[in-house]
């Protein structure tokens, strides 16, 4: 388990940035304003990155590299190249500081949960002058966050698109909890 | 500053050595073939001479300091010249003075300023995304609108053409014998075979 590297934290910010606003800052912000209070940090351990209190970081540092599985929340995890994939276990944190939202209608909740990219027939309601290929977390119509996909076409655009078109295409959906429970949590 | 400086070094050996042959003819030193000199170190050339006169010996002995100074031997790790003479690839060279290994950043204000940078430069891609996005937009009206207008011109013009021939067949139908009856009456009159009936006969006096 180690801090990230600048060239990691850039990476990681630019990934988050793609879906939250300028309330990102909060995420490191300090829980409380004691000179040594605790505070938020970002730790790699086996490629995957995680958000950790400092306090529970430094008391992990007791446990062997190799039988560390998991501390804190998983954000998601380093690719070989250096890029960066978010993980579903990321949800919490991009719906609290999401930029762009899009809602979906009950009759396209399972379609979405199930691995689908969002039809603009299934759309309930979605965020104002929102850009092509920009990251929306994906909520249903009663504010619960089921995932977060990338704009297939800017809001203007997805107007004049048929019932059938794709206007999100997916990226993590809470589905994956399921379908992917053996390698999401899995260091091997 | 390197060529000015030989320049100079070598201009006080001549006048070391002037000084030996004018001043000291009978010692054993002046006696001496001047290659032997050059053949030995400066160094101990240099001590000789200090050892003569007390007025040389102060000259000596500035000499010696500025010697020390010229003569700084630097070695091959300051000058940082590659050990063989040969391209050494960018990626091989290891940047000097630098730490070893991955460089952590774990202080709440390096992180900072870090997202600071990457949220001021997806702002800005965001930003140019919209306007091109309204710019696209605008060009798309525009077009729409051209092309409406374009349709519209096109139609009215069909309906011209529609109601010239409606009118052409309204005609043909209705008064058209009349008019035709004019036309060939004009025309035999024209080629002189019947005489018109409309001119009449005046008298006139010279």
């Amino acid at each position: 388990m180690r801090p990230l590297t600048e060239e990691e934290t850039q990476t990681l910010f630019a990934k988050l940035a793609n879906y939250t606003g300028n309330s990102l800052k909060n995420l490191i912000a300090p829980i409380d304003n004691s000179p040594n209070g605790d505070r938020y940090v970002f730790r790699l351990q086996a490629q995957r990155c995680y958000y950790v209190r400092l306090s529970l970081a430094n008391l992990a540092t007791s446990i062997a590299k190799d039988k560390l599985l998991s501390l804190g929340i998983c954000l998601g995890k380093f690719t070989k190249s250096g890029k960066f994939r978010l993980h579903i276990t990321a949800l919490p944190i991009l719906a609290e500081h999401a930029r762009y939202k899009v809602w979906v209608k009950a009759n396209g909740e399972m379609p979405f949960l199930y691995g689908g990219h969002i039809l603009k027939a299934h759309v309930g309601r979605w965020s104002e002058d929102c850009p092509e290929h920009q990251g929306v977390v994906v909520y249903s119509m009663n504010d619960t966050p089921l995932g977060f996909g990338v704009t297939a076409r800017s809001t203007q655009e997805a107007r004049r698109l048929d019932p059938t078109g794709i206007t999100v295409f997916r990226q993590a959906d809470c589905g994956e909890y399921l379908r992917d429970e053996d390698t999401l949590f899995a260091t091997s | 500053m390197a060529p000015s400086r030989t320049s100079t070094v070598k201009s006080k050996h001549a006048s070391k050595h002037a000084a030996n042959k004018t001043g000291i003819r009978n010692s054993k030193t002046a006696s001496k073939p001047t290659n032997d000199g050059v053949s030995k170190p400066k160094s101990a050339n240099s001590k000789r001479t200090t050892s003569k006169g007390a007025p040389q010996k102060i000259k000596g002995t500035s000499h010696l300091a500025t010697l020390k100074k010229k003569r700084r031997v630097y070695t091959e790790k300051e000058l940082g010249i590659p050990a063989l003479n040969m391209i050494t690839p960018i990626g091989v060279e290891k940047p000097k003075g630098r730490k070893k290994g991955k460089v952590f950043v774990d202080d709440r204000e390096s992180m900072m300023t870090i997202l600071a940078m990457v949220n001021a430069d997806k702002e800005g891609q965001i930003e140019s995304k919209m306007m091109k996005a309204r710019q696209m937009e605008e060009i798309r009206e525009a077009r729409k609108r051209e092309a409406e207008a374009k349709v519209a011109m096109r139609k009215e013009k069909l309906d011209e053409t529609k109601d010239g021939l409606r009118k052409k067949r309204k005609r043909s139908t209705g008064d058209n014998g009349g008019e035709e009856k004019r036309e060939s009456t004009k025309s035999d009159a024209m080629a002189g075979t019947r005489p018109l009936k409309l001119k009449k006969k005046t008298v006139s006096f010279a």
